[in-house]
C-alpha cells in the first residue's frame, strides 16, 4: 500500500466519507467538513496511523496532501 | 415601530423581492450585486438584474414542487453563488427559508429538519449520504435538490440544473405583509435539542436602517461579511441588510487564509468589512511582515461579530491595520444589531457598546428590578425591534420562557457602566460561544455517549485565548474500557461527524463518574469549578456517588 492509499484510508474515516479519493494537489477546500477543527483530527488519526509526530511548523506548512504525502515519506526515508 | 421607510413599497415587505426586484426598479439592475471570488480562484459577477432572474426561477422552482406558502424550505451548502439565489427565491415564493451549516453532522441535521417538518432542501451530491441516513425519519421531506446533479438521481432527488433551466425567470412575488414568517435559524440552548428561531418578512427593516446606521453601508461601497451563510450574521448581514440598500458585496468561497483575506480586501478595495473575534485573533498571530505587504487604504470601517471582542485586537487593529475595530453585540433572536460600538461613538475597548437609539435595554435581578449602573444581572431587551424573532418554531412554550417581566432575556449576563456601554460579562445558562457559534453542551454529550467505551459525559466551556470558549469534555468509562489516544481520537471525530465540527471537543477529562443531582441532572457548575479550580458552592443536591468528581489519571 502507497503511503497515498493509507493516508486516503485515513481521510475517509476522519471525514466520513468511504467515496473519498484524495490526490497529492487536494486541499481542504476540495474536501467537505475540512476545516481547522477537523485538521486537527486528521493531523491526530495520521500521526498515529502512521507513528509518527509532527512539529507545529511542518503542519502549518502543510499546503496540500502532497506536502503531507512528502513528510511522511521523508520520515520513511530517515 | 419605526416610521416605514423607504425600502417598503406598496405594502410590499418581501425580502426576496426587495433584494432584488426593487433594486432592479431602482435602476440597478445592471449594478454588480455580488462578486463571486471561489477558492481555486474562479471569479463572476453577479447584477442585481441577475440576482432578480435566479431567484425568480427558483421561487418557480419552489411553487411547482408543491412547497406552500409557510412551509419549510432549507439549504445546506458552503458558500456559493446557488446558496444566495436559492436563500432570496425562498422567500420570494413566501416559503419559511432556512439555512445550516455545512459541516453539520447527520444528527444535527435530523434534529432540525425533524423538528422544523422541512419539506425540501437544496445541497449537494457528497452530502448526500448525510441524508441517505436520516431520510426514513424525515417523513415531511419530499424533495431533495442537488446542485451539481445533471439530471434527477431518483423521484425524489431531483437536479437543481435542469429545474432551474426548465423554470421562468419571471415571478410576481405576491404582496407579503409584514407578519408573514420568513427566515428559520436553529440555534443552540443548554437543555434538549435546538430550537428554531423564526423570523418575519418586517425583520429587514431593521437589518436594512442597522446596515446602514451601523455598518455605514454607502451605495458606492464594496463590502465583505465574512460569515458563512448558515448562521444568521450571513443572512441578516451578508444578504438581507446590504442588499436592500442596493450595495456591493464580495463573497469568497475559500477558508480562512491570512494572505488570501489581504490580497482581497485591497484588490478588491474592500471598503466596509465585517468578520469575527477568532478570524481577527488568528490574524493577530501571523507574521506582522504580512500586513505591510498589502495597502489597505481603500478600507473605511472594520466591524466584528460572534463573542466578545478582548481590548487586545482592538488595540492591534489601531497599530496594524490603522483602524477601530467596532464590537456589535446581537443574537440568531434578535435578527440584527442592538448594542454595539459604532462610527461616531468613542469606542471604550471591551465593551459590547450602546443600545442603538431606538432599543431599549437594561440590566434586570432574576425577579424582574431594573438594577442600577455598575450590577451584573441578567441583559434583558424590551421587546418590539422589527427583527426580533417571533417564535420558537414548534416550540411556542420556550419561547414564551424568554419574556418575563416584560423583557425579552438574552441569557447574556452583563453591567452597564454610567455612560451607558454594556460589557458582556457571561452567560446564564451553559451554552458554549466557541469562535461566535453557539454550541449545547446537550448534543454534545449525546453524541459523546453514542462512542463505544463512554458511559457517561459532561460538556463546558472554558476559557480560550483564541475561540474564547473553547468545548471541554469530561467523560467516564464503561467497565473494562481504557482512555487513551485511540479513542480519544475516535470520540473526536465521532462528534465532528455527528454533530458539527465546531462542536468537538477541544480538551478531555476523565472522572470515575459525572457529577449529577439526585435526579440526574448533569451538574456542569461543578464540572466548570473542577476544571477552573474554583468553588463547587452548594452541592447538597449533588449524589455525589463512589467518588464521583474523582479525576482519573
Amino acid at each position: 500500500m502507497t503511503t497515498l492509499e493509507k493516508l486516503n484510508g485515513i481521510f475517509r474515516t476522519v471525514f466520513d466519507n468511504e467515496e473519498l479519493n484524495i490526490g497529492p494537489e487536494t486541499t481542504a477546500n476540495d474536501v467537505d467538513g475540512w476545516d481547522s477543527i477537523s485538521h486537527v483530527n486528521l493531523i491526530l488519526a495520521v500521526e498515529m496511523g502512521f507513528k509518527t509526530r509532527f512539529s507545529p511548523d511542518e503542519i502549518m506548512a502543510f499546503r496540500n496532501v502532497g506536502d503531507l504525502v512528502a513528510a511522511l515519506e521523508e520520515r520513511k526515508a530517515g | 415601530m419605526n416610521a416605514t421607510p423607504e425600502i417598503i413599497q406598496g405594502g410590499q415587505y418581501n425580502i426576496g423581492h426587495i433584494c432584488t426586484r426593487m433594486q432592479c426598479d431602482r435602476g440597478l439592475g445592471d449594478k454588480v450585486a455580488m462578486r463571486w471570488l471561489g477558492a481555486h480562484g474562479e471569479r463572476a459577477d453577479y447584477t442585481f438584474g441577475d440576482l432578480e432572474r435566479q431567484s425568480s426561477r427558483f421561487a418557480n422552482v419552489v411553487g411547482d414542487l408543491g412547497v406552500a406558502p409557510g412551509e419549510v424550505f432549507f439549504i445546506f451548502l458552503p458558500k456559493m453563488p446557488e446558496v444566495f439565489f436559492a436563500f432570496l427565491g425562498g422567500l420570494k415564493a413566501r416559503a419559511i427559508t432556512g439555512t445550516l451549516f455545512a459541516n453539520f453532522g447527520e444528527e444535527a441535521l435530523l434534529d432540525r429538519l425533524g423538528d422544523a417538518g422541512c419539506k425540501a432542501i437544496l445541497t449537494r451530491q457528497s452530502y448526500l449520504k448525510k441524508f441517505q441516513r436520516i431520510r426514513d425519519k424525515l417523513p415531511t421531506l419530499k424533495h431533495i435538490l442537488l446542485v451539481d446533479a445533471e439530471k434527477d438521481l431518483a423521484p425524489d432527488v431531483l437536479s437543481y440544473p435542469r429545474l432551474m433551466a426548465a423554470a421562468s425567470e419571471r415571478f410576481e412575488t405576491a404582496l407579503t405583509p409584514p407578519e408573514t414568517p420568513s427566515v428559520l435559524h436553529y440555534t443552540s440552548g443548554s437543555t434538549g435539542k435546538p430550537k428554531g428561531a423564526l423570523h418575519h418578512h418586517r425583520s429587514v427593516l431593521h437589518q436594512s436602517r442597522t446596515a446602514a446606521e451601523v455598518l455605514d453601508l454607502k451605495p458606492d461601497d464594496r463590502y465583505w461579511c465574512t460569515a458563512d451563510q448558515g448562521w444568521v450574521t450571513g443572512t441578516s448581514y451578508g444578504i438581507i441588510g446590504p442588499w436592500s440598500l442596493g450595495v456591493t458585496q464580495l463573497h469568497f468561497g475559500g477558508a480562512y487564509d491570512a494572505e488570501k483575506w489581504f490580497r482581497l480586501l485591497q484588490d478588491e478595495r474592500v471598503s466596509v468589512w465585517y468578520t469575527a473575534p477568532t478570524a481577527l485573533r488568528m490574524l493577530m498571530r501571523e507574521d506582522p511582515a504580512l500586513f505591510g505587504r498589502f495597502d489597505l487604504s481603500g478600507v473605511r470601517h472594520i466591524f466584528s461579530v460572534g463573542e466578545p471582542l478582548n481590548p487586545e485586537v482592538i488595540s492591534w487593529g489601531r497599530k496594524v491595520l490603522g483602524h477601530d475595530i467596532y464590537d456589535t453585540w446581537w443574537q440568531t433572536e434578535t435578527g440584527g444589531i442592538l448594542i454595539t460600538n459604532r462610527p461616531g461613538l468613542e469606542i471604550r475597548p471591551g465593551s459590547m457598546g450602546r443600545p442603538l437609539p431606538w432599543i431599549e435595554a437594561a440590566i434586570v435581578a432574576d425577579d424582574g428590578t431594573v438594577l442600577p449602573d455598575g450590577e451584573h444581572g441578567n441583559l434583558c431587551l424590551k421587546p418590539g425591534w422589527d427583527s426580533m424573532f417571533i417564535s420558537y418554531f414548534h416550540h411556542e412554550d420556550v419561547y414564551r420562557q424568554k419574556f418575563r417581566h416584560g423583557w425579552y432575556l438574552t441569557g447574556d449576563t452583563a453591567y452597564r457602566d454610567a455612560d451607558g456601554y454594556y460589557w458582556f460579562q457571561g452567560r446564564s445558562d451553559d451554552v458554549i460561544n466557541t469562535s461566535g457559534h453557539l454550541v449545547s453542551p446537550f448534543e454534545v454529550e449525546s453524541a459523546l455517549l453514542e462512542v463505544a467505551g463512554i458511559a457517561e459525559a459532561g460538556v463546558i466551556g472554558a476559557s480560550d485565548d483564541l475561540l474564547w470558549e473553547k468545548v471541554v469534555a469530561f467523560v467516564a468509562l464503561r467497565p473494562g474500557a481504557a482512555w487513551g489516544p485511540e479513542l480519544e481520537l475516535k470520540a473526536r471525530i465521532h462528534v465532528s461527524n455527528r454533530v458539527s465540527t465546531v462542536a468537538t471537543p477541544q480538551e478531555f477529562r476523565v472522572l470515575e463518574n459525572i457529577p449529577k443531582t439526585k435526579s440526574g441532572k448533569i451538574m456542569r457548575r461543578v464540572l466548570k469549578a473542577r476544571y477552573t479550580g474554583g468553588s463547587v458552592g452548594d452541592v447538597s443536591t449533588l449524589d455525589f456517588q463512589d467518588g464521583a468528581n474523582k479525576e482519573q489519571p
